[in-house]
């Protein structure tokens, strides 16, 4: 992924696109959006490009907007007849049917109660209808998703649960080099973690919130500094 | 349009047993007729056979290629890492199939004729040889001379012998 540091401003046409686009296909990801062969910013933020042809605004914000395929932490608030209601930090609350889990049945329903922290896919989302989630796999497995029991939990922007989960990240790996830890990271800016002590967990709780405004850039040498928020 | 042209089965003979099939797909056609008309006139020429070069992808994870968020580091969730070692193991294979050789191919050729070929060798050869080849191995093996045995042949008795 290379960083342009090009600043769009909800409004403005962004010409370079539609210049690609008249040779090759374009992926037009979130805050952009076309009129015919106009493209058109439609959140402020920096652009962004990935080789070959994706481009996206990757604009501050907090609140969700759910994505088909995205993974999300979500915490159960009711149950609603064969759906439970799950809240994913969008403006409407997620359902997820009781079916959507690893060997479960008419009879074997899951134990899944109000309160419960939930680290499932988002099926369906549109935004005429509230969005769907599943925590199994296409073959009806289990795989990484499902209940995150214990632990401990907390809000972010979005910007910063995106900036753990990019590929070459090295917070992570930095974090690690000092605590044993298992974490969930949804794109929809909520975070669980655990460690083997409540005081480890919050100091890495700490140190994550920490990284919050930082720029790509910087992370680097923010993270050889990690140490001394755990510390802390 | 075709589908007006085309003969329609009637009622009575969808009806049957074993149109049932037919009988769904001649409601399809049906159906898709109908709402084509009904929204014939909100549908443009462009809009049926424009190609738009622009694909649009709401979801940032896949714009931006993230990895899945759940991730556990040095022992605390065995089962979770025994699952991401999995993952990337898929994924190195995909990204680089051709692995390097530990053996060269002419190495490869050399040790197969050399162990394996021989054997196979000999049974299709032994196929298309002729019994005049068989017989001159044989012969060449056995006795080792290389001319082969003079044919016997019947010999007259001689008249003074009895």
């Amino acid at each position: 992924m290379s960083t342009t540091s090009t600043i769009v401003m909800p409004g403005e046409r962004i010409s370079a696109i539609e210049e690609l686009a008249k040779s090759k296909r374009v992926i037009l990801g979130p805050g952009l959006r076309r009129q015919d062969d106009t493209v058109v910013a439609s959140k402020a933020g920096p652009l962004r490009h990935k080789e070959p042809s994706t481009f996206w605004v990757d604009n501050y914000q907090r609140r969700y907007i759910p994505a088909r395929g995205d993974l999300v932490l979500g915490i159960v608030r009711s149950k609603a007849g064969d759906n439970y209601r799950v809240d994913i930090g969008a403006a409407d609350t997620a359902s997820i049917s009781y079916l959507a889990f690893e060997a479960a049945t008419k009879k074997n329903r899951p134990d899944l109660n109000p309160g419960d922290l939930i680290y499932a896919r988002v099926l369906n989302a549109s935004a005429d209808i509230e969005p769907e989630l599943v925590c199994v796999n296409s073959v009806g497995k289990r795989g990484k998703l499902g209940v995150l029991a214990e632990g401990f939990f907390f809000k972010c922007t979005l910007n910063l649960g995106r900036m753990l989960l990019r590929e070459n990240c090295p917070v992570l790996a930095a974090l690690t080099r000092e605590l044993p830890y298992e974490i969930a990271v949804g794109v929809n800016g909520r975070i669980w973690l655990k460690a083997h002590s409540l005081r480890e967990t919050i100091a890495l709780a700490n140190a994550i919130v920490a990284l919050e405004q930082s720029g790509c850039a910087e992370i680097d040498k923010i993270c050889d500094n990690l140490g001394d928020f755990l510390q802390a | 349009m075709p589908a007006k042209s085309k003969p329609r089965l009637s009622r009575g003979v969808l009806d049957m047993k074993f149109m049932q099939r037919t009988k769904v797909k001649v409601e399809k056609e049906a159906d898709d007729e109908q709402s084509r008309a009904l929204y014939s006139n909100e549908i443009n020429q462009k809009m049926l056979n424009s190609t738009s070069n622009f694909i649009v992808e709401s979801s940032y994870s896949i714009c931006a290629g993230l990895i899945d968020g759940r991730l556990s580091f040095r022992g605390m969730n065995p089962e979770l890492e025994l699952l991401m070692e999995q993952e990337l193991a898929e994924k190195q294979g995909r990204t680089k199939p051709e692995q390097p050789k530990e053996v060269s191919d002419q190495d490869m050729a050399k040790a197969y004729y050399a162990n394996k070929a021989p054997t196979v060798a000999g049974s299709m050869g032994k196929k298309f040889s002729t019994k005049k080849d068989f017989k001159r191995k044989n012969s060449g093996n056995e006795s080792g001379s290389p001319h082969p045995k003079k044919k016997q042949q019947f010999k007259k008795p001689r008249s003074d012998d009895d």
